[in-house]
């Protein structure tokens, strides 16, 4: 069994009976090891089909827990549960529970610092004073507003007036947390999680690559998210003026958020800021000022520095790429697709209205990346199977595009994996409307490949 | 991924029941016992499918039983009945499964199991009808369309389940406007099963409540009983466990006095 992985949280839905013989079913090496290599912030176990466990049933995911958290320090646990499961994990675990209790997916996202939902007006409650504790300083640090109640009585009390909370969490329980470099993005900013002291590990654990390759798609905004950085020493700070300097051969604009010098000298500071780096006390500041979000770079995407151009590898690949591509668009729409024209030339884009556009890149034994342009009724179309409904939602289209262009990514990796070559995939990165894409592309050389799709035409550019 | 026209030429290329089993199973329908085993002797298959499936452990029986109007002897009309149609379904199942990993032994299990539990529950319920004994034996018919539609199309199923939580009949129904169940329906009818063993199949996919009370009690201990089944090792690494979405709050209501019957500690 694999995890579905949604805003880098991976969930595992067993479904049925939890026994020990089952539990130690649905999880193959193969699947652990997969998890492991996902790059995800948090792993789950969602209990919200399971109507029958016992500890030898949860015993096989806690033991992947265990694998999971040593190679990668991410957060860990169960969520999706009622009252009884909430207690009879506590039970079975009793001083044991090192892992986290979520009673939602919802909830659990607060802790994930996935930044989907801000500001977040949060009641809680636990009976364990230290939990309790640590929930509010987690919500808060995520940038939300705890409200603690500190008895079970002012908990009930105040949760009946529904409206004032967006959330109510209860049956919670933060075991060991994350600490890892994980990266999420939003918007078209791609934040980074640092967390307690920071040293020269830093260049081992931040992926440089994975980096590199955000740069080379077109993200131009990247954000430190350092509001548990206790303190961080020399040669982290010539790693991040180094990552800096780097990052502004692309223009590209690197951010510190709820960094505090209280144990770091303050003229890091001042050397960083040398570097081109900023520094904001709260994400908000960054994410919820659109001038300043177009001005950094979130939203538009100055071509980068080193141009690269289309090799032969990447020309002799280019039927693996169409076929992911058309294979995924047809899959999702059930329509058949023909191809139109192809030619090696700058991207060229008859009609610009009504449509909208997205990327994906990929890095490893090749190199490059792919975009792809729909009229805004194909992406609708496409990505109806994956809302289950017909929406005009721009923003849930283009959410939903991405994850469409993930499964692409996917397709072309493991299309290229058949004839031994290994590529990872960035995170996909989605635009309004082509004007936007046009930045990052236009100077590009690539091959073009116009496709219909039922009478629609669609747009395929592979470049590097 | 998958379109309405092949689920057509899927149902159309299933063949109508054999004449052995529709007179077999008329016989049965009268309660003549002998009769109906002097025709089931002429189809060697279906001898050997009975022989095998009788002779499992989960059915109980101390010695090997081996003759047909034996066979129909110890089980009764409706259980008699009730083994025809599985040895029925058993004749979609392909020869070699791709998207589960299944074969004509864990099949079998599979049946066997689903029917000697699904007994258990009848005699629990108080419930003698026929029709309702029939109904199990249509289950399997839902893994089997799964099979046959999906097969082909791991891969993208895969994709797709890696970033979203949709289960086949999910799919089926979002691509096509009809489910898995309704498919078995289809078979059903054509293989003029009657109308309350498909109705309870229906209510057994946990998504469609019947309005009929005794349908839906029948279809919600079904459901439960499907996901007791797939819970198991076998059929958790064959891959049926996720095939289509446990409704944990449709069968809330029963979870305890299921527990019971089924012994579960």
């Amino acid at each position: 069994m694999r995890a579905v992985i949604r805003n880098g949280i991976g969930i595992f839905h067993p479904q049925g009976f939890l026994d020990g013989n089952a539990g130690n079913s649905y999880l193959s090496v193969e699947d652990i090891d997969a998890t492991i290599k996902s790059n995800t912030s948090m792993i789950l176990v969602s209990l919200k089909k399971v109507i029958f466990f016992n500890r030898n049933g949860l015993d096989a995911f806690v033991k992947m827990f265990a694998k999971v958290r040593s190679a990668n320090h991410i957060t860990v646990g169960f969520c999706d549960y009622d009252k009884k499961k909430y207690d009879t994990i506590k039970k079975f675990y009793n001083n044991d529970l090192n892992f986290s209790l979520f009673k939602t997916e919802q909830i659990a996202s607060l802790f994930s610092s996935s930044f989907k939902e801000k500001n977040q007006n949060v009641l809680l409650y636990s009976e364990d004073k230290s939990q309790r504790a640590a929930l509010a300083i987690e919500l808060h640090d995520n940038g939300h507003n705890p409200i603690v109640a500190q008895t079970k009585e002012e908990f009930l009390e105040k949760s009946k007036v529904k409206d004032a909370y967006d959330l109510i969490i209860s049956e919670t329980f933060l075991g060991q947390m994350g600490q890892k470099v994980a990266a999420r993005v939003t918007g078209n900013a791609i934040i980074y999680s640092l967390s307690s002291f920071i040293d020269a590990e830093i260049g081992e654990t931040f992926n440089i690559a994975y980096h590199n390759n955000s740069l080379n798609v077109g993200f131009r905004l990247f954000i430190f998210d350092a509001y548990k950085v206790i303190s961080m020493n020399i040669h982290a700070l010539n790693f991040f003026s180094k990552l800096s300097s780097s990052s502004a051969e692309y223009n590209a604009t690197i951010c510190f958020v709820g960094m505090s010098f209280d144990k770091t000298p303050i003229a890091f500071k001042e050397t960083l800021e040398d570097a081109g780096i900023m520094f904001f006390e709260q994400m908000d500041d960054i994410l919820q000022n659109k001038e300043l979000l177009d001005e950094l770079g979130a939203s538009s995407a100055a071509s980068g520095k080193n141009r690269r151009t289309l090799n032969k590898v990447l020309v002799t690949e280019l039927p693996n790429f169409i076929d992911a591509t058309v294979a995924t668009i047809e899959m999702m729409t059930n329509s058949t697709a023909c191809k139109d024209a192809a030619k090696v030339d700058k991207i060229q884009i008859d009609s610009k209205d009504g449509k909208i556009a997205s990327s994906i890149g990929f890095y490893g034994d090749i190199d490059g990346m792919v975009m792809l342009i729909f009229p805004l009724g194909i992406a609708k179309k496409a990505c109806e199977l994956l809302i289950g409904e017909n929406t005009d939602d721009k923003e849930l289209i283009l959410d939903t595009l991405a994850e469409l262009v993930n499964i692409v990514g996917g397709k072309i990796k493991t299309l290229l994996a058949d004839e031994h070559i290994s590529v990872d995939i960035t995170l996909p990165r989605t635009y309004h409307d082509v004007d936007g894409l046009l930045e990052v592309a236009d100077s590009k050389k690539g091959v073009q490949v116009d496709l219909s799709f039922d009478n629609d035409k669609f747009l395929f550019f592979l470049t590097r | 991924m998958i379109t309405t026209k092949q689920i057509d030429s899927f149902i159309e290329k299933i063949p109508p029941s054999p004449k052995v089993l529709q007179e077999t199973l008329a016989l049965l329908n009268e309660g003549d016992l002998p009769k109906a085993a002097k025709v089931a002797k002429t189809d060697p298959a279906l001898n050997a499918y009975l022989k095998e499936l009788v002779n499992k452990p989960i059915y109980g029986f101390k010695n090997e039983v081996s003759d047909i109007s034996q066979i129909f002897g110890i089980l009764g009309v409706g259980r008699s009945q009730q083994a025809v149609y599985n040895y029925m379904i058993s004749l979609l199942s392909p020869d070699k499964w791709v998207m589960f990993q299944l074969n004509k032994t864990s099949f079998y299990n599979l049946q066997a199991q689903l029917c000697a539990n699904w007994q258990k529950i009848l005699e629990h319920l108080k419930i003698n009808d026929k029709n309702a004994q029939n109904s199990i034996a249509l289950l399997p018919a839902s893994f089997i369309v799964s099979e046959a539609l999906f097969c082909e199309k791991i891969d993208d199923v895969e994709l797709l389940r890696s970033v979203d939580e949709i289960d086949l009949n999910t799919i089926l129904q979002r691509l096509c406007k009809m489910d898995l169940f309704d498919i078995c329906q289809r078979i059903a009818q054509k293989w003029e099963m009657p109308k309350s063993t498909i109705a309870i199949i229906q209510a057994a996919s946990g998504v469609k409540p019947s309005q009929n009370k005794t349908v839906n009690l029948l279809g919600k201990w079904m459901h439960m009983l499907l996901f007791y089944t797939l819970s198991q090792p076998l059929f958790i690494e064959a891959g049926l466990n996720d095939f289509i979405d446990f409704q944990v709050e449709y069968v809330g209501d029963i979870y305890e006095e299921f527990t019971q019957v089924m012994e579960i500690e």
